[in-house]
């Protein structure tokens, strides 16, 4: 992989707070058009490496690069432009309508003397339209269910229009049949405007069907990076996350599935 | 303005109301409940003075009769300083609760107000012990004291690298109490002076004049339209620290932009009128309940809002048990609390 390539590549990065280290050497080179699952034990650097990736976090060594540009020297509403985010829990503070919500998105693109254009809304919109969020649009956030917040967050990732689209256990409150609906949305969304996919995983079998590749990690340093099939086999899960384990082949896909 | 009649002309909005049709909406409103209430409200006083008569002397600019004098040096004077002090502590209230994530911060909650009253209460104990004519420069000193625990509130703030909204909140916690400590020694010791500083503590407008006016209208309306212009990354502080940085919201930069615009602009009008409590709180909590949190509509509604209920305020204080004046505080606690309540349980009734 030549590094021209990729848009998003990480030498030899390091990160630790106070003296405790959390990802250590991390060298990864993300292709365009990929969906990337990071997934680890509890501890791991899972989130870390998130919000190295998204600037949030410095490294305390090494180099990150988000389209051959230096993530340390791109100003916040630039990378704010890039890259979105769908937390894993929120709280808004305040009882704002979901479309709202969603329309902040927007705020990175807005200009502040001359405000939104109906573009704006329309991206807004369709936001809420793909995530099957527009049916409760006027009810206010704190309202809702933690499912139904779940699609609004990430409606309002997708009207950030980004290119990087960034996940941290996105499934945590949504039930089977949205599960999947919502990583059908993300997929489709590969084909259109987002370019990469990363997306933190607790669900070892979530991961292994949404992931172009996995990143295992393990006491912050990458264990096994490839794709599903590489990476989720009995040796690897046992000794990242010490339990016992069985795999077995999807039914009608060729994916492992970890069982207990 | 351009945008405007092109958003005018474009009905498919995907939804969404403009903003910009609500903002007018509001600002019409909001002026002519303003002329309204201001109008009402120079009619009362110790004399009781005829509607027909304010408009000849408004109109005819009359200043050379007893009447004519009452109303422009001393009730338009005041109506206006309600007015501007209306509009601060509510505009900075709000921006405060948004950027600090926190329903009940209030502009005093980050230590400016202990500064400000610190520095008033010391010049006046100083006038009385020195026999220095200090009063007229009381607005320095208190501008000053205020400066000073914005520095020191700042400083504080400073843990590690990061600048947390627990960290300025606790620091402004903090030097409230300990300058509130030294105000309480003041009052406590000084003979002559507690009366003023009472005063002084519990919010006058009864100083306003056309000088202090001046000094104040353009910072309040500047600050107020500075803090509007930040409502977007207001509404995305409302996210969360983080999210708020993935929207490109640089939060710690912003929000000691808020913090200072804010302390600046209630440092100023503090320095005039006293501390005035309550209205930076609920003012901000009832346009919420009216227009909902976006701060885009919520701030020029807060503003608003605060205006037209200290002009009510204080038109009651002068006037209830006239020439006896209630300090205008009580005022304000006595009216808001109950409107407040019952919005609240308006609100629940329509959620259930």
């Amino acid at each position: 992989m030549s590094s021209n390539e990729s848009i998003i590549s990480l030498e030899g990065v390091s990160f630790n707070y106070n003296q405790h280290p959390v990802l250590q050497d991390i060298n990864l080179s993300i292709l365009p058009g990929q969906f990337i699952g990071i997934i680890g034990p509890n501890g791991s650097g899972k989130t870390t490496l998130l919000k190295l990736i998204s600037g949030i976090l410095s490294p305390k060594q090494g180099k990150i690069k988000i389209f051959n540009e230096d993530i340390d020297t791109i100003s916040r509403k630039k990378i704010a432009k890039m890259i979105s985010l769908v937390p894993q829990d929120s709280f808004i503070s305040y009882n704002y309508k979901v479309k709202e919500v969603v329309f902040m998105g927007r705020i990175p693109f807005i200009n502040q003397w001359r405000g939104e254009t109906a573009l704006d809304y329309q991206i807004s919109r369709e936001a809420m339209e793909k995530t099957d969020s527009l049916c409760y649009a006027e009810k206010g956030i704190h309202q809702i269910s933690g499912g139904e917040a779940q699609r609004v967050y990430i409606a309002r990732a997708l009207a950030q229009s980004p290119k990087i689209l960034m996940l941290d256990e996105f499934t945590s409150h949504l039930d089977l049949s949205y599960k999947y609906e919502i990583v059908k949305i993300l997929q489709d969304s590969l084909k259109e405007k987002v370019q990469c996919i990363i997306s933190v995983f607790h669900d070892l079998n979530l991961a292994s069907y949404c992931s172009d590749q996995l990143i295992l990690l393990n006491e912050g340093i990458i264990e096994e990076i490839g794709t599903p099939q590489e990476v989720i086999n009995e040796y690897n899960l046992k000794k990242v996350y010490r339990a016992k384990n069985h795999i077995v082949q999807h039914p009608e896909l060729a994916i492992p599935q970890v069982i207990m | 303005m351009r945008s405007l009649v092109e958003l005018k002309n474009n009905n498919n909005l995907y939804g969404y109301t403009n903003w910009r049709y609500k903002a007018l909406l509001i600002l019409i409103i909001g002026f002519f409940a303003i002329l309204i209430v201001g109008f009402i409200g120079l009619n009362f006083g110790t004399i009781i003075i005829q509607p027909e008569k304010i408009w000849s002397i408004i109109w005819q600019h009359q200043t050379d009769n007893s009447l004519g004098l009452i109303i422009w040096e001393l009730r338009l004077p005041r109506l206006i300083m309600a007015m501007l002090a209306g509009m601060t502590l509510a505009s900075v209230g709000g921006s405060f609760q948004g950027m600090l994530r926190n329903p009940l911060a209030d502009p005093y909650i980050l230590g400016v107000s202990a500064g400000a009253a610190l520095g008033a209460c010391l010049a006046i104990a100083l006038q009385y012990t020195l026999k220095l004519y200090l009063i007229p420069y009381l607005p320095f000193f208190s501008l000053l004291g205020a400066l000073i625990s914005i520095a020191l509130v700042y400083l504080l703030s400073q843990k590690q690298t990061r600048l947390s909204v627990s960290d300025l909140l606790l620091a402004g916690v903090a030097i409230n109490f300990f300058f509130s400590a030294i105000i309480t020694l003041l009052l406590a010791t000084s003979k002559q002076g507690t009366h003023t500083m009472l005063f002084w503590l519990m919010g006058d407008l009864s100083t306003a004049n056309w000088q202090k006016i001046s000094w104040v209208i353009l910072p309040v309306f500047l600050g107020t339209l500075l803090l509007i212009s930040s409502s977007l990354e207001l509404n995305a502080m409302a996210l969360g620290e983080e999210e708020a940085l993935h929207l490109g919201v640089q939060t710690e930069k912003f929000r000691m932009k808020i913090f200072l615009i804010g302390s600046l602009m209630i440092a100023l009008i503090v320095s005039f009128t006293g501390l005035i409590g309550f209205v930076g709180l609920v003012i901000p909590h009832i346009a919420r309940l009216l227009v909902g949190p976006d701060h885009r509509i919520m701030l020029p509604v807060s503003a608003l809002a605060g205006s037209v209920f200290l002009i009510i305020c204080d038109t009651i204080a002068r006037s209830l048990i006239a020439p006896i004046e209630i300090p205008i505080g009580a005022i304000t606690a006595i009216l808001g609390a109950p409107f407040f309540i019952h919005l609240l349980k308006r609100r629940n009734n329509i959620n259930e």
